[in-house]
C-alpha cells in the first residue's frame, strides 16, 4: 500500500487523464464534470492528480483512504434508532465550483437569509403580511414549528435567523435551484468542517495547488456573530444538544470543540430571575448566548411542550426579558414549510424589489382552490408531498410521492384528503438533478447529488457565506431528487479560484486573540460523567486482575505453579462480591473457565463487558473533553480473539493505554481532576476489597503473594522486604504506605489533593463535607498500624469511600427535575 | 346565572421538592356570554406569581415560583361568574361546513382567536383515518356547521360510554375511539380529531359544568372535576360555537369557559417542573355551584 503513494506526478497525471476520459465517456448530459469549460476541467484534473499522487491508480484504495481520514477525525453520525454511531461514508472526491458561479449562489443565499428575517419578522410581530392577504393565516399555523408563544417577543440580539442553511440541486441545464431551507436546525455545518480536514488530508496539496477558499473564515465570523449580539463584553456562550440520542450528536460535539463553545443539555441550565445559568462545579454561571440544536418544542416546557424533560424551564421568560439570545429564534422554522416555498418569490418580489437570485422549485399549495385545481390535473407529472411538517392522511408515512407511481388504490386515497384537507398538500415540479463522479466498484461513476450552503451572520450582522458546503450523493443513477433521499456518500465541496494553478492564498491569521490557560466553565454534568468515566475504567482493570489471576495462576500451563484451592476460592470470592458472576459449581478447570467467562463477558450487570459498555457511554457524551486516542479506544469493540485469557489482556492493555492517555495527555483542568477523582476512588475501593479478601490471620504465602498481584505491588514489596511474605508487611504496604502509588493512602493523598485544588462554594474558609470526609479518612489511615488491620477497620474504611463518594456527588454534580405529573386532572 | 366556583389542587409528594416552577391557567378567560365577577388564587405555602410573558393561547397564565422545599402544595382557585348565554338555534340561513372550511383557509386572522391554528393537528390531537372515518358520516360538506356540531356531539353522548377507568389523560384520541369509552376529554379530543379531518376549525375547552343535584337530594360537594368540550368556528358573523359531546349538548348557560386553545397541552389548568425526587399523589376538587336568589 504505501509504495503506491509514491507514483510519480507524471504517472498521476496520465492516470488522472485516463479517469477522466473513461468518466466522461459514459457520463450522462449535464455532468458537472464532462460539462465544464477549460477552467473547470484543468481543476477537475488537478484533482484526480492529487488523488492519484497519494493513493495510485486505485480508486478504491483512494476512498478507503479518504474513509480512513473521516474515521480518524471522529466523524460519525448516529441514524435515528440505532444506538451505534456507523461510519460517515465520505466521497473521496471533492464537488469542484468554480468561484465565479460560486458567487452567483452565494448571493441567493444571502438574498434569501434576509428575506427569511423579514418575513419572520413580520409574523411574529404586527403580521402585516396575513393581515393584507400576502400569506394565509393557515399557511402559518399549519407549520407545527409556528410557535404562538414567541409572538410579540422581540428576539433578544435583534434577528430571528442568525444561522441559515439551504438544500440545493443543480439541474442537468447547470442551474442552480432551492430544494430546501433549514432555519429551525440548520444542520451540517460541522459535517462539511470534518469532510474539509478528511480531504484535506487524504488530497494533500490540492487546497493550495488550486487556490481553494477555506472554512476557517466563516466559522470564525460564525462565532463573532454569536459574540457580537450578546450583551456583555466577554461573552458565555453555549451550545445547547438534545444529548447523544440527538442523529447529528456527533456534529454538535465536533462543532462545540471547534468554536470553543460550552457544549451544554438542558439540564446544566436554569433560569433564575430571568437569566440563564450553567450548573458549573464553582457554582452557576451566566450564559449569554446559546446555539440552540434541541428541537425549539423542546425547549421549556413552560412555554412550549411542558411534557419536555430536556428543555431549560423559564427559557422563553429569559429571552422575553431579553437577557439571553437564543439563535436561531426558537419559532425559525415556522416558515421552512413546503407550502410556504410557494409564496416565496411573490414575497421576494413584494418585499425586496427583485426575483429571487436562487429560484425554488416550482411548488403549488394545494389550500389555493386554482393551485388545488392545478395539482389534480397534473398529478402524473407533479411530485406530491406533505405541505407541513405532519404526515397527512392521503400520504401516509408522510413521504412524498410521484404522483406517477401512485397506485389506484393509493391515488384515490390522496384524492378523496385532497379533498377534505387541500391545505396538507403541496405539488412540486419533478427537478432533475445533474450528476458528479463517485467511486463505485473500483471505478468512476456518475451520481446526481445535492448541496448543502450555510451562511451566518458575522459581528457586523452580514451574512457570511461558507465557501463550500455539504453535498449528499445518491447511491442510484435516478436523477429524480424526489427519490434521491438522504443520499448515500458525501463529499466535500471545493471552490477554487479563477486562475487554478496559482500559488496558495494566504489568508490573514487571527493574531488578536486574548491568552488564556483555564480552559473555562465545567459543567456539573461533564464532570459527573468524567467521574464516573474513572471510576468504570478502574473497575473495569481490577475485575480484569482478578479474572487474569484467576486463570493465569491456576489453569494456564505455563504460567507457574497452580494456586492452592484457599486461594482459589477467595479469588472467586472477589468476583463474587464485584457481581460479574454467580458461584461455579466446582473449582475444577471447567467450572473456573465458564465462570471467568461470564464474569469477563456476559451481559449481566457488572460483568466487565458492562462496565465496558458504560466506560464507552459516557465516552460518547463525553467526546468533547476527551482526546480523540481515548474516544477511540474507548470505542473500539469487545475483544473476540484468541481464548479467555487474551480477551482479558487485551481489555487490561486497551485500560492501561487509556490510564496513560489520561495521565499523559488530559490538560490539568478540573475536568481532568474529576476523571482523576473517579479513578482513585475506585482504585481505593478496589484495594479495600482485596485487603479484605485476603488479609485475614488465616493468610497462606500463596494469599499474601495473590494479594501483592491484585494491588500491583509485587514489585514495591520485593524492594522493600528481603524476606518472604509476611502479613503486617504487607498490609502496610497496601493500604498504609503512602511511598506506595498503588495503595489506598497513596489515593487518599490524592484525592485530598484534588479537593483542595477544586473550587468551593462557601467562603466561610472551613472545609466543605467532601473535604472533612478526604481529611477523616486521611488521619484514620495515618494513625492507624498495619498490625491492627482487621475487618471492622477495612469495613470502616470502605464505608469512608463511599461517604466520599456521594459527598463528591451532592456538592458537585446535578440533581435532576421531573415534570409534574397530571394524571387524572381532568375528568368530568 | 351566577356560579361559585371553587377548584382546589393539592400535591403531595414523599420527598421534598426544593424548587417548583408552575404556570396556572386557571382563572376563567373573558368569553362571550360570561363574566368573571370575583376571583383569587391561593397557594400554600406560599411562593410568589409572575405574569407569564409568553402566553399559549386563549388563557389566563400565571407563573408560580416555590424555592422553599415543601411537601405539600394546595392551589385553591375561586372564582364569581356570571353566564348567559344562549342555546344556539340552528338555521337555514347558517354556513356550511364547507363555507367554514373555506373562509377558516382563508381567513387573514393570525390571533389565537382566529380560526386558523384550529384547522391543524395539534400535539395531542392527530388526526386518526378511523375517527375521521366515523365522524365524516355526520359532516356532510352541505350541512349546516352548527346543525352538524351538534348532530356529531350527541352522536358521540349516544354511542360512547361514560368510563373514568378506560383512559388516563394522555391517552390518544385513537385509543379512547377504539374503546368507545372515556371521559369528557376523550370525547372532545375525539370530536376536534373528526372535525379537523373534515377540514374544520375546532377548538378544545377546559372549564366548568354545573352538574344538576338528581331530585330531592344535596350537591354533591367537591365531587366534580374540570370539564372539557369543544368549539367550532362557524364564520366570522356567527363565531365560535361551542358543543359538549359528553353530554351532547350545547355549549349555554351551565358552562363556564376556563381556556381555550387547540388541545389540553395548550392549556392543562396546571403544568410545570419540580425539582426532586420520590413519588407524587395528585388531588383534584371542583365544586360549581349555582348561587341561591340569583336568576
Amino acid at each position: 500500500m504505501a509504495s503506491r503513494a509514491e507514483t510519480g506526478l507524471f504517472d498521476a497525471a496520465t492516470i488522472a487523464d485516463r479517469w477522466i476520459a473513461e468518466y466522461r465517456a459514459h457520463a450522462p448530459s449535464g455532468d458537472i464534470l464532462a460539462v465544464g469549460g477549460q477552467a473547470e476541467q484543468a481543476a477537475w484534473r488537478a484533482m484526480f492528480e492529487e488523488l492519484a499522487t497519494h493513493s495510485g491508480d486505485a480508486l478504491d484504495h483512494a476512498a478507503e483512504r479518504a474513509q480512513r481520514q473521516a474515521d480518524d477525525i471522529g466523524t460519525g453520525f448516529r441514524i435515528p434508532g440505532e444506538s451505534e454511531e456507523r461510519p460517515w461514508p465520505l466521497s473521496p472526491i471533492p464537488l469542484m465550483l468554480d468561484e465565479a458561479g460560486w458567487h452567483g449562489i452565494a448571493e441567493g443565499i444571502v438574498q434569501r437569509a434576509e428575506l427569511m428575517e423579514t418575513v419572520l419578522s413580520d409574523l411574529y410581530g404586527p403580521a402585516r403580511l396575513v393581515e393584507q392577504g400576502y400569506l394565509p393565516a393557515a399557511l402559518v399555523t399549519g407549520s407545527p414549528y409556528f410557535l404562538r408563544p414567541m409572538v410579540h417577543i422581540d428576539p433578544p440580539g435583534g434577528y430571528q435567523v442568525q444561522f441559515f442553511a439551504a438544500d440545493l440541486c443543480r439541474g442537468p441545464d447547470g442551474e442552480w435551484r432551492v430544494l430546501a431551507d433549514h432555519m429551525r436546525a440548520p444542520v451540517g455545518a460541522g459535517y462539511a468542517l470534518e469532510n474539509r480536514i478528511a480531504v484535506a488530508r487524504a488530497l494533500g496539496g490540492l487546497q493550495t495547488r488550486l487556490n481553494i477558499e477555506r472554512h476557517a473564515p466563516f466559522f470564525a465570523a460564525l462565532r463573532d456573530g454569536m459574540a457580537a449580539v450578546c450583551r456583555r463584553a466577554d461573552p458565555r456562550i453555549a451550545l445547547l444538544t438534545a444529548g447523544r440520542y440527538n442523529p447529528s450528536y456527533a456534529e454538535q460535539a465536533h462543532l462545540a470543540r471547534y468554536l470553543g463553545l460550552l457544549l451544554v443539555e438542558g439540564a446544566d441550565l436554569a433560569v433564575l430571575d430571568d437569566h440563564v445559568y450553567v450548573r458549573t462545579i464553582a457554582g452557576m454561571k451566566r450564559i449569554d448566548a446559546l446555539w440552540r440544536r434541541l428541537d425549539p418544542r423542546l425547549l421549556d416546557p413552560l412555554a412550549f411542550d411542558s411534557t419536555s424533560a430536556i428543555g431549560v424551564p423559564g427559557l422563553a421568560d429569559a429571552m422575553a426579558a431579553g437577557n439571553v439570545v437564543v439563535s436561531n429564534a426558537p419559532g425559525a422554522g415556522a416558515i421552512e414549510s413546503n407550502a410556504f416555498a410557494a409564496f416565496l418569490p411573490k414575497l421576494a418580489l413584494r418585499l425586496t424589489g427583485e426575483e429571487l437570485k436562487l429560484p425554488n422549485i416550482a411548488t403549488w399549495w394545494c389550500g389555493q382552490p386554482a393551485e388545488c385545481a392545478y395539482v389534480r390535473d397534473n398529478l402524473d407529472r407533479l411530485v406530491i408531498a406533505p405541505a407541513f411538517g405532519a404526515s397527512p392522511l392521503g400520504l401516509p408515512g408522510g413521504a412524498a410521492m410521484l404522483g406517477a407511481a401512485l397506485d389506484t388504490a393509493q391515488r384515490a386515497a390522496l384524492l378523496a384528503d385532497m379533498e377534505r384537507r387541500p391545505e396538507d398538500y403541496v405539488g412540486q415540479e419533478i427537478v432533475r438533478l445533474s450528476t458528479t463522479p463517485v467511486v463505485s466498484g473500483g471505478a468512476l461513476v456518475p451520481r446526481p447529488f445535492m448541496l448543502r450552503v450555510f451562511a451566518a451572520r458575522g459581528a457586523d450582522g452580514e451574512w457570511v457565506v461558507l465557501p463550500g458546503g455539504f453535498a449528499r450523493i445518491s447511491d442510484h443513477p435516478d436523477p429524480r431528487a424526489a427519490v434521491m433521499g438522504e443520499g448515500s456518500w458525501s463529499a466535500d465541496v471545493c471552490i477554487y479560484g479563477a486562475s487554478a494553478v496559482e500559488p496558495v492564498t494566504l489568508l490573514p491569521a487571527p493574531d488578536d486573540v486574548r491568552l488564556r490557560r483555564n480552559p473555562g466553565t465545567l459543567p456539573s454534568r461533564v464532570a459527573d460523567n468524567l467521574f464516573w468515566l474513572g471510576r468504570y475504567l478502574e473497575r473495569g482493570e481490577a475485575l480484569l486482575s482478578v479474572i487474569r489471576v484467576l486463570l493465569g495462576n491456576s489453569i494456564g500451563a505455563d504460567t507457574g505453579a497452580a494456586l492452592a484451592a484457599a486461594t482459589v476460592r477467595r479469588l472467586i470470592g472477589l468476583i463474587l462480591s464485584s457481581g460479574a458472576a454467580t458461584a461455579p459449581d466446582t473449582t475444577r478447570r471447567t467450572d473456573l473457565l465458564a465462570f471467568a467467562r461470564t464474569a469477563l463477558e456476559s451481559e449481566t450487570t457488572n460483568s466487565v463487558r458492562h462496565i465496558n459498555a458504560q466506560a464507552r457511554k459516557i465516552g460518547d457524551i463525553s467526546r468533547e473533553r476527551l482526546a480523540a486516542d481515548m474516544v477511540r479506544l474507548l470505542e473500539a469493540p469487545f475483544p473476540t480473539k484468541g481464548g479467555i485469557l487474551d480477551r482479558a489482556g487485551t481489555l487490561q492493555r486497551r485500560y492501561a493505554a487509556l490510564a496513560g492517555l489520561a495521565g499523559e495527555h488530559m490538560a490539568r483542568t478540573d475536568a481532568w481532576r474529576f476523571h482523576d477523582l473517579g479513578r482513585r476512588i475506585e482504585r481505593g475501593m478496589a484495594v479495600v476489597q482485596v485487603a479484605r479478601a485476603f488479609l485475614d490471620p488465616q493468610a497462606t504465602t500463596d494469599d499474601l503473594s495473590t494479594l501483592l498481584d491484585l494491588a500491583d505491588s509485587q514489585i514495591s514489596y520485593r524492594q522493600r522486604y528481603l524476606t518472604g511474605m509476611a502479613r503486617v508487611a504487607v498490609a502496610d504496604l497496601v493500604v498504609f504506605d503512602p511511598g506506595n502509588p498503588r495503595s489506598l493512602a497513596f489515593q487518599v493523598e490524592a484525592i485530598a489533593a484534588h479537593l483542595h485544588a477544586l473550587p468551593v462554594l462557601s467562603d466561610d474558609g472551613l472545609d466543605e463535607p467532601q473535604q472533612a470526609i478526604a481529611a477523616e479518612l486521611s488521619a484514620l489511615l495515618k494513625t492507624a498500624r498495619a498490625v491492627d488491620l482487621d475487618l471492622d477497620r477495612l469495613n470502616a474504611l470502605d464505608r469512608h469511600l463511599a461517604a466520599l463518594s456521594d459527598a463528591i456527588a451532592h456538592r458537585y454534580f446535578l440533581q435532576g427535575a421531573e415534570p409534574l405529573r397530571a394524571d387524572g386532572f381532568t375528568l368530568a | 346565572m351566577h356560579y361559585a366556583i371553587r377548584h382546589v389542587t393539592r400535591f403531595d409528594y414523599a420527598e421534598p421538592a426544593g424548587f417548583a416552577r408552575c404556570n396556572l391557567r386557571l382563572k376563567p378567560i373573558a368569553w362571550s356570554g360570561q363574566a368573571l365577577e370575583d376571583y383569587h388564587l391561593s397557594v400554600e405555602p406560599g411562593g410568589h406569581f409572575v405574569p407569564a410573558r409568553a402566553p399559549s393561547g386563549l388563557a389566563n397564565v400565571l407563573r408560580l415560583v416555590i424555592d422553599q422545599p415543601t411537601r405539600t402544595l394546595t392551589i385553591e382557585s375561586t372564582a364569581r361568574v356570571t353566564v348567559d348565554r344562549p342555546v344556539p338555534i340552528p338555521s337555514s340561513d347558517d354556513p356550511t361546513l364547507a363555507d367554514v372550511a373555506r373562509m377558516a383557509l382563508n381567513s387573514r386572522d393570525l390571533s389565537p382567536a382566529g380560526p386558523a391554528a384550529y384547522l391543524f393537528p395539534s400535539p395531542r390531537i392527530p388526526l386518526d383515518p378511523a375517527i375521521a372515518q366515523w365522524c365524516a358520516q355526520e359532516l356532510a360538506p352541505d350541512r349546516g356547521a352548527p346543525e352538524a356540531a351538534i348532530a356529531l356531539a350527541r352522536r358521540i353522548q349516544s354511542e360512547f360510554h361514560f368510563d373514568p377507568t378506560a383512559t388516563l389523560v394522555d391517552t390518544p384520541p385513537a385509543e379512547a375511539f377504539a374503546k368507545r369509552g372515556g371521559v369528557c376529554q376523550d370525547f372532545a379530543q375525539i370530536m376536534i380529531s373528526g372535525m379537523r379531518a373534515a377540514g374544520l376549525p375546532a377548538a378544545y375547552v377546559s372549564g366548568y359544568l354545573r352538574t344538576l343535584p338528581p331530585p330531592g337530594q344535596e350537591r354533591l360537594v367537591g365531587a366534580d372535576a374540570t370539564h372539557a368540550w369543544v368549539l367550532l368556528w362557524c364564520g366570522p358573523d356567527h363565531g365560535w360555537i361551542g358543543v359538549d359531546p359528553t353530554n351532547g349538548i350545547w355549549m349555554a348557560g351551565d358552562h363556564v369557559v376556563m381556556a381555550i386553545g387547540r388541545d389540553y397541552a395548550d392549556i392543562a389548568p396546571i403544568d410545570g417542573v419540580m425539582l426532586g425526587s420520590g413519588a407524587q399523589h395528585m388531588e383534584v376538587s371542583v365544586d360549581v355551584e349555582p348561587l341561591e336568589g340569583a336568576q
